[in-house]
């Protein structure tokens, strides 16, 4: 018997699942934002493809823990690659065309998905050792849903501890806030860059790989996953990854209890939200750059 | 014929006459082309009044097409004897209407942010057309926009089930509406829109409201946007949620970028081009949209100021007496 509190426990529990994927993703292109005012169209793209990829991994081989080690391999290479050969040879050239180019590059990804794997939903089968639910508040909760937690947390403190504890982390952070400076300090902002820009699109691929078990994957996803992203952006303020990772889970929330108590205007709340914080707070909740 | 304005003037008017006669010597399949070349040109257009004029990328363009195309065929299918005109012109005030609100948010905004916004609301509009069934049928879309019977207009007498009245209601609303653009462009306004593009902090020590032009510009571009969505829904005679989704607004910033951005006629051969190419191409091959951003990535990367670009600066000048940038 589920009592409204236990169906309330696991709505919240779901939201923070999609709101630490959300934050995998979110925290790349906060990033690469905060670093070189690139808006990186193409990020949400690396997620898609690594969805893709690591789906196509564990149909061929099986092994769950391949995927989730090559499918964000082979999406920093690509990240890597969009990076030196496309962004950067159109950056003198000025913003709006570093824009369309990750623009064209996030549409190339789309076609190219479609093209592969075809213009339809591939669901993918939860791995065999994750399947299966545990008790959690009187009800039976999925096992791999708190995997995905494990992993985004996991994930979270590895972060963490390489923006306070080693020297990229502080040389990343400085070049945030002040790319020039870091420049001129003899720091090789370009190549620092490149990391940031292909280990975010390594997050979004491995995002990619543990949601498409419970998200399925679609061509649509990658603009979904997009448009969330943005909203979270926003709402955390532009280059703030504190204010990411509290809008994310503010999202992941929103939708999830959005989607069970008025599942009509779900897909509308997180832009009024977004709305709210444009008004009342321009530069969003942590944001300082404008 | 030495003043550049005249020789202007004499290319236009001879455009003009051939675009009036085309329907005689051009097959159907043809003549709806050249009907779909010209009310994405007003679109692309109204594109470039952002992106050219004001240097404003948007990626949510689709919004207001989509609100001009989904008001005229809401208004057609529910109030009866609803006049086309009309219903058409509420395409395009609607559309300036949300211009004017969704710019409000977003016109503060540079760059990437402007960029970000736009894309957003554009997605929140598009939920909105697929969500709300009772209005828009969602996925299914509304059909059977055509009013049946003739329309009058003054003197002559419309029946739009045939092609070439169509041709010819499309064409002149968007020629009256490119023209009247052009001159905005060359308007002390167009004149200081630029100068914001160029740099606004100057602009704005010049004592321009940087902002009020912004939001006047996005709200003009977006009921302009609005009409050539309005005339989307007229010929095609059905609107569904393509016409307010990402790929719309992917399709006009190709046509834009495609033709050139810097000129007021680049988006109007982009638009062109964009038509005629995908057509071919989609008849080769299956995979035309991948080529198709291909392409794309090409042009960002090596032919920034589009197909205008590739056309002698002499041969260009005949049409267009001073460019945008």
């Amino acid at each position: 018997m589920e009592s409204t509190l236990s169906i309330l426990f696991i709505q919240a529990i779901h939201g923070l699942v999609y709101g630490m994927l959300l934050f995998l993703v979110a925290s790349g292109l906060t990033l690469v934002f905060g670093m070189m005012d690139v808006l990186n169209i193409a990020h949400a793209g690396f997620y898609m493809l690594g969805a893709y990829v690591g789906a196509a991994m564990l149909l061929s081989t099986g092994n769950f823990l391949l995927s989730l080690i090559v499918a964000p391999i082979s999406m920093a290479l690509v990240g890597a690659v969009v990076e030196r050969y496309f962004l950067r040879r159109v950056h003198i050239h000025g913003h709006a065309f570093e824009l369309l180019i990750t623009f064209g590059v996030f549409y190339i990804i789309g076609e190219t998905v479609k093209w592969i794997w075809g213009n339809f939903p591939r669901p993918v089968d939860v791995p065999g050792i994750l399947s299966g639910a545990i008790p959690m508040f009187g009800t039976a909760y999925p096992v791999y849903r708190l995997f995905i937690l494990f992993i985004s947390f996991l994930v979270l403190v590895l972060m963490l501890y390489v923006f306070m504890k080693t020297r990229i982390g502080i040389n990343i952070r400085a070049a945030v806030s002040d790319p020039y400076m870091v420049n001129a300090l003899g720091i090789n902002v370009p190549r620092l860059f490149l990391g940031v820009f292909s280990g975010g699109a390594a997050l979004a691929g491995l995002a990619g790989v543990v949601a498409s078990p419970v998200l399925s994957t679609y061509p649509g996803m990658g603009l979904d996953m997009m448009v969330d992203t943005f909203v979270v952006i926003v709402i955390g303020g532009f280059g703030s990854l504190f204010g990411a990772f509290v809008a994310s889970l503010m999202i992941g929330e929103l939708q999830c209890f959005g989607v069970h108590f008025i599942p009509r205007l779900a897909l509308v709340f997180q832009f009024l939200l977004m709305a709210a914080v444009l008004i009342i707070m321009p530069t969003g909740l942590f944001g300082e750059k404008e | 014929m030495r003043h550049p304005a005249t020789r202007s003037i004499v290319a236009i008017s001879i455009a003009i006459i051939l675009l009036f006669l085309a329907p005689f010597f051009l097959n159907i399949l043809q003549t709806r082309m050249l009907i779909e070349i010209a009310y994405f040109s007003l679109f692309a257009v109204s594109y470039n009044f952002l992106f050219g004029y004001a240097g404003l990328l948007s990626f949510g363009h689709a919004a207001f097409f989509g609100l001009g195309a989904y008001t005229t065929a809401i208004l057609m299918k529910t109030i009866g004897g609803m006049p086309l005109l009309l219903a058409m012109a509420s395409g395009g005030i609607v559309a300036a209407l949300g211009g004017v609100i969704i710019g409000f948010f977003c016109v503060r905004r540079k760059g990437a942010y402007f960029a970000l916004l736009t894309l957003a609301f554009n997605q929140f509009l598009w939920a909105m057309a697929w969500k709300w069934r009772a209005l828009t049928g969602g996925d299914d879309g509304i059909g059977d926009i055509v009013p049946d019977q003739p329309i009058h207009l003054g003197i002559v007498k419309l029946d739009l089930y045939e092609l070439e009245p169509m041709y010819y209601l499309v064409m002149v609303i968007v020629l009256v509406f490119l023209g009247a653009g052009w001159y905005l462009t060359k308007s002390p306004f167009g004149n200081s829109v630029m100068a914001i593009k160029g740099n606004d902090e100057r602009a704005a020590f010049l004592g321009y409201n940087v902002t009020r032009s912004k939001l006047f510009m996005f709200t003009f571009s977006s009921f302009y946007a609005g009409i050539a969505g309005s005339l989307f829904a007229l010929f095609q005679d059905f609107v569904a949620t393509s016409s307010i989704d990402l790929s719309m607004s992917t399709q006009v910033i190709f046509m834009a970028f495609l033709g050139g951005t810097g000129s007021y006629l680049g988006p109007i051969l982009g638009s062109a081009i964009f038509v005629y190419f995908t057509d071919w191409i989609s008849g080769l091959t299956d995979r035309w949209e991948f080529i198709l951003g291909v392409l794309f990535i090409i042009l960002v990367l090596f032919f920034r100021e589009g197909f205008i670009g590739l056309i002698p600066a002499k041969l260009r000048s005949i049409f267009a007496t001073g460019e945008a940038t």
